[in-house]
């Protein structure tokens, strides 16, 4: 039983990171319909920074986080500038490719500049607590609250600023939206800056957590990502937070008993069993016989 | 130099099929597929488990079957389209587009680490070797490749001629019907999931032709080489010769695997750094096709829409002008003509 909960207890740590990265992928669904595939290499990116910031900056937790932010946010604009608006009058089948071309060249550009080896972390991972039956080190701690409050930062942000209101409102209709007075490109733009943000920051929390990276470690998370994203609700930020919390505990409950080299065949069985039974997302009402994006 | 370039040029042929099955999927079908790498891969793994002998005690692998290559070919394919009649029924039922992507990238990963780790399948992460004789024994080193390019040419050139006849055939074109316009196409009586099923079957078969053909050219196999991101060589193959067009297609997987071959040679890889050429060619890949996709999605020798060649001009100019009257898609207005001839 003890096993079970400090497994559990991992499990939330990861499911938060997770949670982080899908409202990401989700939201650049959002604004640009978009299935980004390159989503990974904006983690990769933002843990990478964070690793040189790391070697720069005398090991400063709140510096680290604050550059692999902004790294990721600086990421996904140049990307969303080079290439989403290109495609925009395309069908979102070729964007999804291109956004694979996208994903080749950055992943091999941080192979190129930080070679294949995995690289490491310096923090100390603390103390160890027992926190209820969970068995926690103060860096989990951390990476835990630290998601929490981004998670509260961003239902703050698309409900009660303009930014918010007017995201809303493109990912229902943008040529609506620009009809009535709302500057589609600017807050696609600033939409994809703050899903960099957010994903820059998610890339910087799981190297903490994980301790090593390397440059695929963005496209291990994309799939869990997607998954978490299309089991809660793609281009919902509420059901994927959802949907990106059970997947998390699905995985890590079933790794406890199998090997964890099998967690990305338990998450594709999680996403086959959504798509089969509930296409459109785990927590969204009503059902629809074809899916297409 | 002449081994070399016989060299690359088999592995363009092999690759060729692989390219023809894909763009089956991909080109005809209109589903974006990612997981075609794993059925090459799979059509590798089971041609070798077939040929080679069995496992002595550290390395583990399933039958080990001892067969002649060309009757271990055949039961390759039927293994392969077993498995992706699961995986196709899985994702073609009822997601389309990007859904339908999504699954099968998950699938291949999915797919990817299994082979990885489960040892008693295909020896994991070590993989399968055996050196073998597809052509029977006693021929000379070279003698031998020559005589496998021959081998691989022939194949590729019969692929080409059946995949040609399917794609002009009234089955060919109700697949293109079904994936430029479902509903109409439905309307007219054809069964949607049923035309993009056997669609992706058959490309799912050449995918494991190719495989038997890669295994009996490389001869030993592991994880490390079908990363499932090597298929975006075969997409950017595929865009670069003409998506949907059998000729620009085997054109363009040559092209491509020549082309970056030879580019790719002349990069420095210095001993500290081994992963740079490689790197820089999986950059160059993703700009090739981003850059097609964006400038010029039809490839260089487009497919023609509904007719492909066969019809004579008049049908053409007919079926345009109905296509004009309805208020239809050509293709449409085509399959309609033509009356695919199963239902």
């Amino acid at each position: 039983m003890n096993i079970f909960w400090i497994s559990v207890g991992s499990g939330i740590a990861i499911a938060a990171i997770l949670a982080l990265s899908a409202v990401a992928f989700t939201l650049e669904y959002a604004v640009s319909r978009v299935v980004n595939l390159a989503h990974g290499e904006t983690l990769t990116i933002g843990a990478y920074s964070a690793y040189v910031a790391e070697n720069n900056f005398h090991q400063d937790l709140y510096i680290c986080a604050l550059i692999a932010t902004a790294f990721g946010a600086l990421a996904a604009m140049a990307l969303n500038f080079s290439l989403i608006e290109r495609f925009r009058n395309q069908k979102p089948l070729a964007t999804l490719i291109a956004t694979l071309g996208a994903s080749l060249i950055l992943q091999n550009a941080v192979l190129i500049g930080f070679g294949g080896a995995s690289v490491s972390y310096t923090f100390s991972q603390g103390n160890l607590f027992h926190i209820g039956p969970f068995l926690w080190t103060a860096l989990t701690i951390k990476v835990i609250i630290s998601a929490v409050v981004v998670a509260v930062l961003i239902y703050l942000l698309l409900q009660r600023t303009r930014l918010g209101k007017a995201l809303r409102a493109i990912s229902q209709n943008r040529e609506l939206a620009q009809v009535s007075g709302i500057p589609a490109r600017r807050v696609v733009m600033q939409t994809w800056a703050v899903a960099g943000a957010i994903s820059g920051f998610a890339g910087f929390l799981y190297g903490e957590t994980i301790g090593t990276i390397t440059p695929t470690v963005g496209n291990g998370f994309l799939l869990l990502s997607i998954t978490a994203a299309v089991g809660g609700g793609l281009g919902r930020p509420y059901p994927t937070l959802g949907g990106a919390v059970v997947l998390g505990l699905v995985m890590s409950i079933a790794s406890t008993y199998t090997s964890s080299a099998y967690q990305l065949v338990i998450a594709f069985g999680f996403l086959v069993v959504m798509l089969l039974v509930k296409p459109n997302g785990l927590f969204v009402r009503g059902r629809i016989s074809t899916v297409r994006a | 130099m002449l081994q070399y370039w016989i060299a690359i040029l088999t592995e363009a042929a092999i690759f060729g099929v692989l390219a023809l099955g894909i763009d089956m999927i991909w080109g005809w079908s209109g589903d974006f597929d990612l997981s075609a790498y794993a059925y090459f891969a799979l059509g590798v793994y089971m041609t070798m488990v077939l040929t080679i002998g069995k496992p002595s005690p550290p390395v583990e692998y399933i039958l080990g079957w001892h067969l002649p290559y060309l009757l271990a070919v055949p039961i390759t394919i039927i293994v392969v389209i077993a498995f992706a009649s699961i995986i196709g029924a899985i994702a073609l039922r009822t997601l389309r587009e990007v859904y339908f992507s999504i699954t099968t990238l998950g699938a291949v990963w999915a797919i990817y680490y299994l082979v990885e780790n489960f040892t008693p399948l295909f020896n994991g992460y070590n993989g399968l070797s055996g050196l073998f004789d597809p052509m029977g024994g006693g021929l000379s080193y070279n003698a031998y490749h020559y005589l496998f390019f021959a081998f691989c040419l022939i194949v590729l050139f019969c692929v080409y001629l059946l995949v040609m006849r399917l794609s002009r055939s009234p089955f060919g074109r109700m697949v293109r019907a079904v994936r430029d316009d479902e509903r109409a196409a439905s309307v007219y009586g054809r069964n949607v999931f049923w035309t993009k099923y056997r669609t992706y079957l058959t490309g799912a078969a050449l995918a494991g032709l190719s495989g038997s053909l890669f295994a009996a050219y490389i001869g030993a196999f592991n994880s490390l080489d079908w990363a499932p991101t090597e298929i975006f060589v075969l997409y950017a193959a595929i865009l670069v010769g003409g998506r949907g067009n059998p000729r620009g297609v085997v054109l363009g997987s040559f092209i491509v695997y020549v082309g970056f071959v030879e580019m790719t040679r002349y990069i420095p890889s210095p001993a500290a750094r081994p992963e740079l050429g490689p790197a820089l060619r999986q950059i160059l890949i993703g700009l090739l096709i981003i850059l097609m996709l964006r400038f010029r999605p039809g490839g260089l020798i487009p497919e023609r829409l509904g007719t492909d060649g066969s019809q004579g001009r008049r049908s053409r100019m007919r079926s345009m002008f109905q296509a004009q009257q309805d208020g239809h898609d050509e293709s449409v207005a085509t399959a309609h003509a033509d009356d695919g001839s199963d239902s």
